[in-house]
């Protein structure tokens, strides 16, 4: 037992280089920006009894009875609620009989404040692509798990478990380093300049600056401020407008095009990302082959999230029962 | 100021461990800059020892990618490790998540039980019982005849 933890440690999985530049950039970023004011002990001390007695006078107000009170609005929504329908796919088995399995599932997410609650792989499932992929997977003896092409890890076919995941964290996390520019929304400006400026304080590159404007427009922000955002993706060097897009669902949308860096086992990538004309609000982000690759052709989705749901909601949020909050994640992405 | 670009210094390359361990190495410096942008705004509650508070915040970010990554784009490792380290993470993985929070915070990251407690947000006590089990449980998924191999191969190695 006790050589247990010095095992694990010699497993560590590698861990990169410090990128001096990078480090001391973001440090010259990050001091630059406000910090949060301390309270001043010197002014609590101060002003603390003042403070009794104006709590005391509170308690005996509100401990009156109270007249009749005219109907009160409705309190506004807490919760900013985006339910994803996310679709990918995966080249597996063997290299000389590959074959594609799509991965299926939803994510629906409720934040309100720092407070985010998640349920994902939602009614996932992974199963082989198209028919040509199910012959070849029953061919194989229809196993459940299945080694990713290319990839040091396998695949398990089959229905995905559902995980709770509840955490403390605002605003856009990971799309960029400017999380505290983007904490609150209010004040980002809604002409796709001023946005720019807002979201690009140094020089990104086109896609990332595209991701981030993503990001924000299926945020809680206000009708303006998609369709600056919108506005800005179309400005973007490389980005082409969609004007007639099919929607799965039925119906047609508009959207923007812009080129994508390769990703896993595909390269030759560009985003789609497709809003309602009527609504402003997104309805679709997909990458999709710009070049015919492991057989699969030109403008397939290699993965594609549709938005079912963006809304302010007074509903509390609905989770799956028997499953524990934060507990594992079954991915059906496992080791091999 | 210059106590915070001290413990910047200091802590950057603890935390971009801990967020390539956890978020994999894409990932990794984003979520590096951004556990220091926060702890610069909220550097009015910065401990002295600033790592566990760092590594508690990084945490948080950590799960919040968890939810954003599309699933091709998990952390992967590369193929050419040992036998025995790919068992060993195999067995890792194969516990629940607050166990191999406690175990990696200790083996993986080189944390004191007092600091890994913190960035758990319990109490010392209870960070030592969850470990014992935590170690417990490892030690069992190891020793199923599917990790024999591996087990060999370190009394060899």
């Amino acid at each position: 037992m006790e050589d247990v933890l010095k095992n694990l440690a010699e497993a560590r999985p590698p861990v990169p280089e410090v990128d001096a530049a990078r480090m001391e950039r973001d440090l010259a970023r990050i001091i630059a920006l406000p910090r949060e004011r301390p309270v001043r002990k010197q002014f609590v001390r101060r002003f603390a009894p003042l403070a009794v007695v104006a709590a005391v006078i509170t308690l005996v107000v509100v401990a009156l009875p109270a007249p009749p009170q005219p109907v009160q609005p409705a309190a506004p929504a807490p919760w900013w609620r985006v339910l994803r329908q996310q679709t990918s796919l995966m080249v597996v088995g063997e290299p000389a009989k590959p074959y594609v399995v799509r991965f299926g599932s939803k994510t629906d997410q409720w934040q309100a404040g720092n407070r985010e609650i998640a349920v994902v792989q939602k009614d996932g499932e992974v199963k082989p692509y198209a028919r040509d992929d199910d012959a070849a997977w029953e061919a194989a003896g229809r196993p459940e798990v299945v080694p990713q092409l290319g990839g040091s890890r396998s695949v398990r076919i089959g229905p995905m478990a559902p995980a709770v995941q509840e955490s403390y964290v605002s605003g856009l996390s990971l799309t960029s380093a400017y999380w505290e520019r983007l904490e609150s929304f209010d004040d980002l400006p809604a002409d796709p300049a001023g946005m720019r400026a807002k979201l690009q304080p140094e020089e990104k590159g086109a896609y990332e600056l595209a991701d981030l404007v993503m990001a924000v427009m299926i945020a809680n922000v206000r009708d303006d401020q998609r369709r600056g955002g919108f506005e800005l993706l179309k400005s973007l060097d490389g980005a082409r407008y969609l004007d007639h897009v099919r929607l799965p669902s039925g119906g047609e949308g508009v959207g923007v095009a812009i080129p994508a860096p390769p990703q896993f086992q595909f390269s030759g990538v560009e985003t789609w990302f497709v809003i309602n004309p009527g609504t402003g609000k997104p309805v679709l982000k997909r990458n999709v082959l710009t070049s015919s690759q492991h057989g699969l052709p030109v403008n397939t989705p290699i993965s594609e999230e549709q938005y079912l749901l963006l809304e302010k909601t007074n509903v509390e949020p609905v989770l799956p029962l028997g499953v524990p909050v934060n507990g594992k994640v079954e991915s059906p992405i496992i080791e091999r | 100021m210059e106590d915070f670009s001290a413990v910047y210094r200091e802590c950057y390359p603890r935390v971009l461990a801990y967020a390539a361990c956890h978020a994999g190495p894409r990932l990794a410096e984003d979520i590096t800059s951004e556990t220091f942008t926060i702890a610069w705004r909220k550097s009015g509650q910065m401990p002295s020892n600033a790592l566990p508070w760092l590594l508690g915040i990084a945490r948080n970010l950590v799960r919040a990618a968890h939810r954003q990554t599309t699933t091709y784009e998990l952390t992967d490792f590369p193929a050419d490790d040992d036998f025995a380290v790919i068992e060993l993470r195999a067995a890792l993985s194969s516990l629940s998540e607050a166990d191999q929070e406690v175990l990696t915070l200790i083996a993986w990251h080189g944390l004191a039980a007092a600091e890994a407690a913190q960035v758990l947000g319990c109490t010392t006590a209870t960070f030592f019982v969850r470990l014992h089990r935590a170690r417990r449980r490892l030690q069992a998924a190891l020793w199923t005849p599917k990790f024999d191999s591996a087990r060999e191969s370190w009394k060899t190695s």
